[in-house]
């Protein structure tokens, strides 16, 4: 067995049996930028298109990511959503787009709202306020749960918001709240107040932290838990950790680095590299499993979550087998992934 | 452009480098290591940091907050080589307070500025208020520009939304300000068309119909109050902003563009180059932070595989089990040995295809391009800051 198949084989985390993320029918995923919560969002529409569910990914950036991942052409998906791969809709939410579509549904015609994102003085005011693009995105997002089909059913199964990096993520599902406590009267309340219900229901919605096994996401990921639980009041019941290093040695010869190191520069013929450098590539993976392994066990300790562990992809998550795999792992048991 | 004519730029020539780029690409790292090297190169050195990581903050002595530079102790700084005329020390920012003292210091007087901190708006507002975090940090980096301590700030940009909030986000306010809009709301006496403003006000009027009908009664005034006890620092506020961005754009300013090899990291960094471009900032160079390298240098040979390497794996078991005894796992851990090279020269690959874009963007402008290697583990003290300061400035890329 190549390194590469090999899972960690140490068991972190998972101490009770977790409901499956495809339950939900609201999943954010958030985390610290470059820990992949793109791939996750991606990763985990195709696990609920397989479990034989209509899903929609919800990009909020000013880039369209998931489309990429999804399919190796993929035209662009924008504001009105395009179906990219069988049972995936990708959809991009623009605020400015979302605010004129609110604001034609308050007022029940288009041309007053035209006119006022026309206004300078309101473009001037939509650029310095806080808060609005975060409301009127989760407005959106609420109004695509909302949808329906003839038959009455929920238009999509599953919703999956691949939300900014945890600062900003943390900024987004607290605006309702602020809100909430700004604004004493209105439609705005209202349904600012509709959107809270939405994402404090442990049933309909879950956040889910994508973390790397190194010190800042860790640090980053435990304080977002921790606001999570005596703030933001939504649920939140295991940590995505990705790109995990697998063991790469056999246990038996856990040095094996350091073997390499000591074996003279004559021992090998030409086709293999030098044994320094076998030993230096030896090295650095040794040092990334041990790096990771360490901070996976701080993750389960600091947060008191399970965590679901996502290898490591040397072949990198452009690969077409790559999102399958991350898939499988992602709606596995944390304990099942550890195994 | 080349090394040294990179080190000049942006370690003896500036008063002030901002680093730029997106979070969790080690930016306060990159800040750290350029400010020790500019210190051993003789200057007096600050470096201004938003969030450092715990061990990072223990490295430059951060554990206490409080907007106060901390001196790295000279024993400390003899180690790695900083000269006598050189120093270091090193701040974390506090950006609330930041931007409280900034109210303090322009309200019109004691009751205006407890009116504004204490206004519920600004409570709720003030550390989302548009990109006021981000102008914070560049607001104190203009006040210690201000002491003749240090001659240079290096200062890590906050994680930002939108890339350039800290440049643009003040101008924002600013117009904000002095919108129509806000005129209206706050002085609707004013506004009511005694001097013929009716007009223009018509379109003002619609939007705040608008937002009344949306939120109800009380809002409103609570945003009237807030912004009338705000305009009255407005006119410190606008000078200050115009002297900070006259600073930061000005010739005593080098920028430097952080990113990380990953993919998700590249993409974003073009994304910030196209708004450094549009906004014309002088960017010196690109460092990409935590690239795979192959130990030999160069690209990573082809590594024979399984089919064509019996022999070159018997002879490396052979060589691994020498005075092990039988029991020895020899062919699996050569196995493992080989399959380590492999997948590592399948990163070092990755990194570069997924770093060219941006390199020749960034080259193709004349900027200076440098990858730091990944170390092993995690870089959490002094001396590995000064190797990073190394691979940065003292080898070639």
């Amino acid at each position: 067995m190549s390194h590469r198949d090999a899972a960690p084989s140490e068991a972190f985390g998972a101490r009770s049996p977790l409901g499956s993320l495809l339950d939900r029918r609201l999943v954010i995923v958030t985390g610290k930028g470059g820990t992949g919560k793109t791939t996750v969002a991606a990763a985990l529409a195709i696990a609920a298109s397989r479990a034989g569910k209509r899903v929609l990914v919800a990009e909020m950036g000013r880039g369209e990511h998931v489309p990429c991942l999804l399919a190796p052409v993929a035209p662009a998906v924008g504001y009105a959503g395009r179906e990219v791969i069988a049972g995936v809709t990708v959809i991009r939410i623009d605020p400015l787009q979302a605010l004129g579509e609110y604001l034609a549904l308050q007022l029940g015609v288009r041309s007053p709202v035209d006119r006022a994102l026309g206004n300078r003085s309101f473009q001037q005011l939509l650029a310095a306020a806080p808060g609005w693009r975060e409301l009127i995105t989760l407005g959106k997002v609420w109004h695509l749960g909302k949808m329906t089909r003839d038959d009455g059913q929920p238009h999509y199964d599953l919703i999956v918001v691949d939300a900014p990096s945890t600062g900003h993520g943390l900024t987004l599902l607290d605006v309702p709240r602020v809100v909430v406590s700004a604004v004493r009267a209105g439609p705005l309340r209202r349904n600012a107040e509709r959107v809270e219900q939405m994402l404090v229901d442990p049933e309909h919605t879950l956040l889910l932290p994508v973390a790397l096994a190194e010190e800042l996401p860790t640090r980053e990921t435990a304080e977002l838990v921790e606001r999570l639980r005596h703030r933001v009041g939504i649920a939140v019941d295991r940590v995505i950790v990705n790109g995990v290093f697998p063991r790469p040695f056999p246990q038996q010869v856990p040095d094996l680095d350091a073997r390499l190191a000591r074996l003279p520069d004559s021992t090998l013929s030409a086709n293999l590299p030098r044994p320094s450098t076998l030993a230096a590539c030896a090295h650095h993976l040794r040092a990334r499993f041990e790096l990771n392994r360490h901070y996976v066990g701080e993750l389960a300790h600091l947060t008191g979550l399970p965590v679901v562990i996502l290898p490591y992809r040397f072949e990198g998550i452009e690969h077409p087998e790559s999102l399958t795999v991350l898939a499988d792992a992602l709606i596995g048991a944390p304990r099942a992934a550890a195994a | 452009m080349s090394a040294p004519e990179f080190a000049q730029r942006t370690l003896l020539k500036p008063r002030i480098v901002v680093c730029v780029g997106c979070g969790g690409v080690g930016k306060t790292t990159i800040a750290a290591a350029i400010g020790i090297e500019a210190a051993r190169r003789g200057r007096r050195v600050l470096v201004l940091t938003i969030d450092p990581a715990r061990r990072l903050a223990d490295a430059l002595g951060l554990r206490a907050l409080g907007n106060q530079p901390q001196p790295i102790p000279r024993p400390t700084l003899t180690r790695l080589e900083v000269p006598d005329q050189g120093n270091l020390s090193a701040m974390m920012l506090d950006m609330k307070r930041t931007f409280d003292d900034l109210v303090e210091r322009f309200a019109d007087g004691p009751e205006a500025r407890d009116r504004i901190l204490e206004n519920p708006i600004y409570r709720h507002a003030s550390d989302a208020l548009a990109g006021s975090v981000e102008y914070s940090a560049m607001e104190k980096v203009y006040e210690v520009y201000g002491d003749a301590e240090f001659d240079l700030i290096v200062v890590d940009t906050p994680p930002a939304e939108h890339a350039l909030d800290f440049l643009e986000a003040p101008q924002r306010l600013l117009e904000f300000l002095d919108s129509r809009l806000v005129q209206v709301l706050i002085h609707p006496a004013f506004a009511a068309g005694r001097f013929g403003f009716r007009l223009f006000e018509r379109g003002a009027r619609r939007v705040l119909q608008l937002i009344e009908r949306l939120t109800g009664f009380g809002f409103l005034e609570d945003i009237s109050e807030f912004l009338l006890a705000f305009e009255g620092m407005a006119r410190g506020f606008r000078e200050r902003a115009e002297k900070v961005r006259t600073l930061l754009l000005g010739p005593e300013t080098a920028f430097v563009l952080v990113a990380g090899p990953g993919r998700e990291s590249q993409s974003q960094a073009l994304e910030f180059l196209d708004r450094l471009e549009a906004f014309g900032v002088p960017l010196s160079g690109t460092l990409i932070n935590r690239v795979r390298v192959w130990p030999e240098g160069g690209d990573p040979p082809k590594i024979p595989n399984d089919e064509h390497a019996d022999v070159e794996l018997a002879n490396l078991a052979k060589a691994l089990a020498s005075g092990e005894g039988p029991d020895f796992p020899a062919e699996a851990a050569a196995r493992a040995a080989i399959a380590a090279a492999t997948g590592y020269a399948e990163l070092v690959r990755r990194d570069a295809r997924s770093t060219q874009e941006l390199r020749e963007r960034s080259e193709g402008h004349g900027r200076y391009w440098g990858q730091i290697p990944e170390f092993s583990g995690d870089v959490h003290d002094l001396d590995g800051l000064a190797r990073i300061a190394d691979a940065i400035f003292r080898t070639a890329p």
